[in-house]
């Protein structure tokens, strides 16, 4: 078989995960689309370095982040970092007895039923505001459905530091949705 | 009778959900969440919010047709060579 039949069979398939991948990424769709095809082109002049059996969808994504990593240090993009929100969240404090969830919207909501008000745009917007550390673990993790060691591998960051980027990732992100939420009206005001 | 804490059935929520816990840890995180009245809502709100997620990833588009075509021919206009050959 050469390399392009196997090429095609294994890695195409991914081209749609990839690119949203590389959307939430870059935040734009022309930025995505140079991303996708810079990020299909390692892939196969690397492909030798792919392990058969192994998730073709994680390697790709490997990639697509090292690439992405490399244009940004080039100056293409800068980052957009929501520092006082994230601020924010740290001073909220990671105490001992902190639950892992962001407990004053557990309080007023204890079913999450806000999350099913929120349209999808609304959610992934959240997301694309999230720093990138968190973001990315946001984005393997919640929307591509990765294994904490599958992600360790693509961010080449150790199982610990992937739990804890997502565990403050999440609570940024519910913090965010559970504000929206209430200043959209779909949690009503409680009496004190 | 459960044999965890709230703290650690709490502390490892997200890892339960996520599906990393396996077996008989799996299953005694699972009891007490189900039945422990202060846990059980942490439960609730954290598969809320992992189901909107998912559900917004589902929202996502697909490449754009032109950029699959692009990456096709891309690929077509490298050298074709062999593996195993
Ligand atoms: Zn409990």
């Amino acid at each position: 078989m050469t390399r392009a039949d196997s090429f095609e069979r294994e890695a195409l398939p991914h081209l749609d995960a990839v690119y949203r991948f590389a959307l939430r990424l870059t935040g734009s769709a022309a930025d995505a689309e140079d991303l996708v095809q810079e990020t299909f082109l390692r892939a196969y002049r690397n492909w030798h370095q792919y392990e058969p059996g192994t998730s073709a969808k994680s390697w790709l994504f490997t990639i697509c982040r090292n690439t992405y990593l490399r244009q940004q240090e080039r100056g293409r993009r800068h980052e957009r970092v929501v520092s006082q929100i994230l601020a924010d969240v740290d001073a909220a404090a990671d105490g001992p007895g902190e639950t892992h969830v962001f407990a004053p919207a557990v309080q007023a909501d204890p079913e999450g039923l806000f999350f099913n008000a929120l349209i999808d745009r609304t959610i992934l917007e959240a997301i694309d505001r999230l720093p990138q550390d968190f973001r990315e673990v946001v984005l393997l993790s919640d929307l591509e459905g990765l294994p904490y060691a599958e992600i360790a591998g693509v961010l080449d960051v150790p199982i610990g530091t992937v739990k804890s980027r997502l565990f403050r990732g999440r609570r940024l992100l519910q913090k965010v949705l559970y504000e929206y939420a209430v200043e959209n009206g779909y949690i009503p005001a409680r009496e004190p | 009778m459960s044999t965890i804490t709230c703290r650690e059935a709490l502390a490892r929520l997200y890892e339960f959900l996520d599906g990393e816990l396996t077996g008989e840890k799996a299953a005694e995180i699972r009891r007490h969440l189900e039945i422990c009245e202060a846990c059980y809502p942490d439960l609730c709100f954290g598969r809320a919010f992992r189901d909107a997620l998912r559900r917004a990833a589902q929202g996502q588009a697909a490449a754009p047709e032109e950029l699959r075509k692009k990456v096709a021919e891309l690929l077509r206009s490298l050298p074709p060579d062999r593996d195993d050959a």
